[in-house]
């Protein structure tokens, strides 16, 4: 059983429907992407994921089975909208809260020192929230998450009002979290981050499923029939290939619909080519999302 | 039940051990100490201890009697002159505050004359006019002439025996259950605009999302309510022991208002049994401003129309005094927020029947828990509005929750 199991999930309010009919699961000790533009309705189904709200109909299995109030304990949490205390000192804020996830004062005052340092916010511990800056609170958000060491975290735009060091910090802690098993779902619209981090994604759009899959696969689905090139010198005329262009450095060769990237490679190989790469041309993230989405309204 | 105290620990410290705290535990026995203290200032400085004289012509005090003196004031001393030549000098040395000149026909005129060149205090004149008629009666028995003297003494009794009011005026016992439910309105006031400040304030910092997460909505009331009565109990324990301390030492000093202590349990009793759902029902309501509001500012003046509903019997307290029964003071002492004052108000000179007061607390009752409901669902459509206010008609619609 995956720690993360939706069927068939929706919820209305009103009129409005923001989830029509979404499913996904979530295997242990990956990162999954839940992405969709504004408005898809991702927020909905993560609060429903997380029993704020209660579905129409469909079902959940959170950690093997419906939320609890003891599973909560085991869950790292950070919403979209980010809130913590703003009158208090950081270190009570995050102590106070760390310690609604049923963790001892004394237990996680040692992690969290280990977090405040390595997300240098040691020396401001006891200043106000207020008085920290956005990245600053963003990043106490991130230690909030993950402070009472969850097995599944559920992260909203983590990469929100951070710098490139900070960004590249968040995303070590990730991986760290990934290697030792820890289940994370983020919801981002940071393509690149997603790239380099998600092992699957959901891609929904106006309350429905429109893209599910494993990333490398859903990228080489949506491939178009060319290769990228980069050699030692320029290259000959090769015969099959209806176009080329340079990408980011590299040659991009589209190929005619008879030839095959295997013809093309023989061929280079054959007359002695050195080549420094040789790969398929697989769209960026960012273009399949446009145009899925485009596609879907 | 562990994250229940948490959350309570946490309300409590984060209020209590606020600087304007010590404002609030202080501000009722400062008030309640500062209206005491000025009247007795007021009334001390009124008083003028300074002997009086006076000429006796008519020779009423030849055998003089001591007139009667209360316990809560000094004795003035009355001393006789042969002329006014004496008294004059005796006055101009400040030696007396003023002399009386009783003529040789005062028996047919009836006339006395006062001489001064300030007018004698309240307690000198007052205390003069006793001197006077007691020895102007000197021929009959002391005792009568002192019960004479002291002119009518009324008990106001209710029918049932239970409250009695001396001549003198209500003593500090008699008074005693309307400071109690002062005390207890004060209490429901301001522990409710605590609670009210806590819930808003998860929705202002938003973080009533990451709170329900780890804690189920129940948890988290649960534990911000018994945080708000631990800070109420501090403010009513540090109250009484301040009341406790101040009538002890006022009793020391003598102080007559302080001497009769004798209080009617059942009374306090009422006060008890209607405070305590009164306290819930105000309670709920301000949880349900707390999750419908947008910041604890707009919250407070949602609150100040409690504040206003339980104001409402002192406005018109006057017409519980001329009748205790009248069919305004019976509707007011069964109605939620006016109940407490009205039966408090009603109960320091009227027995108010024990009907009334079971009907008061079975209102209060069911009111708390209609409360309860409607900030139950408060909470589960407001939680997550940051920034946008709940229309109470939201309350009683259906499809508006996440629920």
């Amino acid at each position: 059983m995956h720690p993360i199991e939706v069927t068939n999930i929706a919820k209305s309010f009103g009129d409005v429907h923001a989830v029509v009919d979404v499913s996904f699961e979530v295997k242990r000790g990956e990162i999954f992407g839940l992405l969709g533009p504004n408005g898809a309705g991702k927020t909905t189904a993560i609060r429903i994921l997380l029993d704020i709200f209660k579905p129409d109909r469909g079902e959940v299995s959170i950690l093997g089975g419906p939320m609890s109030e003891e599973k909560k304990d085991l869950i790292g949490y950070m919403p979209e909208e980010r809130g913590l205390y703003q009158d208090i000192p950081l270190e009570r804020c995050l102590l106070y809260l760390a310690s609604l996830k049923g963790v001892p004062d004394q237990e996680v005052r040692l992690t969290l020192g280990e977090y405040l340092e390595r997300f240098d916010l040691a020396e401001h511990k006891s200043k106000k929230v207020k008085e920290l800056s956005k990245g600053m609170q963003q990043k106490a958000q991130i230690i909030n998450t993950l402070l009472h060491q969850p097995e599944l975290v559920i992260i909203d735009e983590p990469f929100t009002a951070l710098d490139p060091l900070n960004l590249e910090l968040v995303k070590d802690v990730m991986e760290e979290l990934r290697a030792r098993g820890v289940t994370i779902i983020m919801s981002t619209h940071q393509m690149q981050q997603v790239e380099e981090l998600c092992d699957r994604i959901l891609l929904i759009n106006d309350g429905k499923n429109l893209l599910y899959g494993e990333l490398d696969e859903i990228r080489r689905r949506f491939s178009g029939h060319a290769v990228l090139v980069r050699a030692e010198g320029e290259l000959p005329e090769l015969a099959g290939v209806k176009e080329s262009s340079t990408h980011n450095g590299d040659l991009k060769l589209t190929l005619m619909e008879n030839t095959s990237p295997k013809d093309i490679l023989k061929t280079l190989m054959s007359r002695e080519i050195n080549l420094e790469k040789f790969e398929i041309a697989v769209p960026a993230l960012n273009e399949i999302f446009i145009r899925v989405v485009e596609e879907g309204d | 039940m562990k994250k229940v105290w948490r959350v309570a620990l946490y309300e409590y410290k984060r209020n209590v051990f606020k600087k304007s705290f010590l404002l609030t535990l202080l501000s009722i026995p400062l008030m309640v100490a500062f209206g005491v203290g000025s009247g007795f200032v007021m009334t001390s400085l009124q008083d003028n201890d300074l002997p009086v004289g006076y000429i006796d012509r008519a020779q009423i005090f030849d055998k003089a009697i001591p007139a009667p003196v209360s316990e809560s004031e000094e004795p003035v001393d009355f001393i006789p002159f042969q002329s006014e030549d004496e008294a004059r000098a005796a006055l101009d040395g400040k030696e007396i505050q003023a002399y009386y000149i009783i003529p040789a026909d005062y028996f047919e005129t009836r006339i006395i004359e006062i001489v001064y060149t300030k007018k004698p205090a309240e307690n000198a004149n007052r205390q003069w006019w006793d001197f006077l008629q007691i020895n102007l009666l000197s021929d009959q028995p002391t005792e009568i002439a002192y019960r004479t003297a002291a002119g009518t003494d009324i008990t106001v009794r209710s029918q049932d025996g239970k409250r009695t009011i001396a001549d003198s005026g209500p003593t500090f016992g008699n008074m005693m259950p309307l400071f109690i439910s002062l005390a207890f309105l004060a209490l429901i006031l301001m522990s409710s605009g605590f609670l009210m400040g806590a819930v808003a304030e998860e929705k202002e910092n938003r973080t009533m999302e990451i709170v329900v997460t780890s804690i189920s909505p129940l948890e988290l009331i649960a534990g911000k309510l018994l945080g708000v009565v631990a800070i109420g109990l501090t403010l009513l324990v540090t109250w009484t022991l301040i009341v406790v301390l101040g009538v002890f030492a006022a009793r020391l000093m003598g102080i007559g208002w302080f001497q009769e202590l004798g209080m009617d349990w059942g009374v306090v009793l009422t006060t008890v049994a209607i405070a305590t759902p009164a306290y819930v029902l105000v309670a709920a309501l301000m949880i349900a401003i707390g999750t419908m509001v947008t910041t604890t500012q707009e919250g407070q003046s949602f609150s100040s129309i409690f504040v206003i509903f339980h104001m409402v019997p002192m406005y018109i307290a006057i017409g519980f005094v001329n009748n205790p029964a009248n069919s305004l003071a019976v509707t007011l002492s069964l109605l939620p927020f006016t109940s407490l004052m009205t039966v408090a108000m009603r109960n320091l000179f009227y027995s108010v029947p024990t009907w009334q007061v079971v009907v008061s607390v079975v209102v209060q009752t069911v009111s708390a828990l209609g409360a309860i409901w409607l900030a139950s669902r408060a909470f589960r459509l407001g939680m997550l509005r940051y920034g946008q206010r709940l229309q109470w008609r939201n309350l009683f619609q259906a499809g508006q929750s996440g629920e």
